[in-house]
């Protein structure tokens, strides 16, 4: 018989637990949990277990970022572990919700506890800011929900500079990698907004933006946050935690840009506007010019006409007052002293007479 | 020093606000046509030309 290896008991339970580690480099298993406890506010237990199976599974608080309860379905990220007492578990990583079912109870609870915190407070909410020069983008690159909204970025604005932060935007490892690139942004303070994009998917797809850490560190960004994540009829947590929310990726977009296409019909409108306002300006003063010469015109014939009556009248007064006139009608006119004996002159409208005066009566 | 285009549009709305104003005055509303009407030019054609500069960052965020 060939000579084997004797393990202590301490040794054996190291290499088995190596093995495992090596074997099932962070495996994934999907169950029901069983037995939830939280010990001392730090220490998760509970089992993990289908029809015929059930394991133990051990974790900490912290890493726990969806509330469970028994009868819940997970997907959790573990290291399989032999303990020192000899009893197989799994040392969780990272844990999810699955099912429609589960992940709207999980939401739900969330749901309550952060609101009672106040992270959704609208009054805590930031408008966009004004003039963006500069956005930073948290998505998957590959994403069609990406690429909408790059398409209408550029479709409706120009001169933007716009960071994008590649990140995976579902499984166990998106919403620590999304955190991670928030804190990037903060950090550097260089983008006036950050928009946080991925397009539709099922329940499980989007339930990373449930994440309480991730929804924790929307609310928490210095840098305005917009989400557009999923279709409109989606609400993530993270979508109640951000400034400004978008119903889709293409929305999201829209509400960071203004349009060219609006901006230069705007420009035709009121350079037509403008124009059209100038020409009816110009017809109003031109008319106004009109009425003044009219009435300068009227003015001045007026005045004429007043003056040539006058002149006329006067002219007849004055015709009227000709001594010829008075000799056309019979009259004669009498020069000389009278006194008898005395020689005067007598005009008529065809003679001048002398004559000797002879007598003088007075009327009676 | 070139004006941005948001400068180059509220300059614009300034001017167009000026025709609506009681500094409205015909002996000078020719000219500011003439500006107002190549500063429009200007602007769509500014727009036209705008590209967006979309860079991924390096970082890896997986770690």
């Amino acid at each position: 018989m060939e000579e084997q290896q004797v393990y202590s008991v301490s040794d054996f339970q190291a290499v088995c637990n190596q093995i495992m580690e090596t074997a099932f480099t962070g495996v994934i298993v999907e169950g029901e949990v069983a037995s939830f406890k939280l010990n001392q506010g730090k220490y998760v237990f509970f089992d993990l277990k289908d029809e015929q199976s059930s394991v133990g599974c051990f974790m900490m608080s912290f890493a726990l970022r969806f509330p469970i309860e028994d009868g819940m379905r997970v997907r959790v990220r573990a290291v399989p572990k032999l303990t020192n007492w000899g009893k197989f578990s799994l040392t969780i990583q990272a844990i999810a919700p699955v099912g429609e079912g589960s992940i709207k109870k999980s939401l739900e609870m969330l749901k309550k506890k952060l609101t009672a915190e106040g992270l959704f407070d609208p009054a805590k909410k930031r408008p966009l800011p004004d003039n963006i020069t500069k956005i930073g983008v948290i998505s998957s690159t590959q994403a069609a929900g990406y690429a909408d909204f790059c398409k209408i970025l550029n479709e409706r604005w120009g001169g933007l500079e716009v960071l994008t932060a590649h990140t995976q935007v579902q499984g166990m490892t998106a919403a620590d990698q999304i955190i991670r690139a928030l804190k990037y942004f903060n950090e550097r303070g260089e983008v006036d907004v950050i928009a946080v994009i991925r397009g539709g998917g099922s329940a499980d797809d989007l339930a990373v933006f449930n994440d309480e850490a991730l929804v924790r560190a929307i609310a928490a960004s210095r840098i305005p946050v917009i989400t557009g994540i999923g279709h409109e009829v989606d609400e993530s947590l993270c979508d109640l935690a951000a400034d400004v929310v978008a119903s889709t990726p293409s929305n999201a977009a829209q509400m960071l840009t203004r349009d060219r296409r609006e901006i230069k019909s705007n420009i035709t409108a009121d350079v037509e506007r403008i124009n059209n306002l100038l020409n009816v300006k110009i017809i109003e003063l031109t008319a106004v010019i009109r009425s003044e010469i009219t009435r300068l015109v009227d003015g001045y014939f007026g005045k004429i006409a007043v003056i040539y009556n006058e002149v006329s009248n006067n002219w007849k007064i004055l015709e009227q007052l000709n001594p010829e006139k008075v000799l056309e009608r019979g009259y004669a006119i009498i020069r000389g002293d009278v006194a008898v004996g005395a020689q005067i002159e007598i005009m008529t409208k065809k003679q001048e007479i002398e004559a000797n005066v002879t007598n003088i009566k007075e009327r009676k | 020093m070139t004006k941005t285009i948001n400068e180059k549009i509220n300059d614009l709305k300034t001017g167009v606000d000026w025709f609506y104003s009681d500094d409205f005055d015909l002996s000078k509303a020719a000219e500011k046509f003439e500006t107002l009407t190549s500063l429009a030019k200007e602007i769509q054609q500014d727009l036209d030309n705008l590209k967006n500069d979309i860079k991924v960052i390096e970082e890896d965020f997986s770690k």
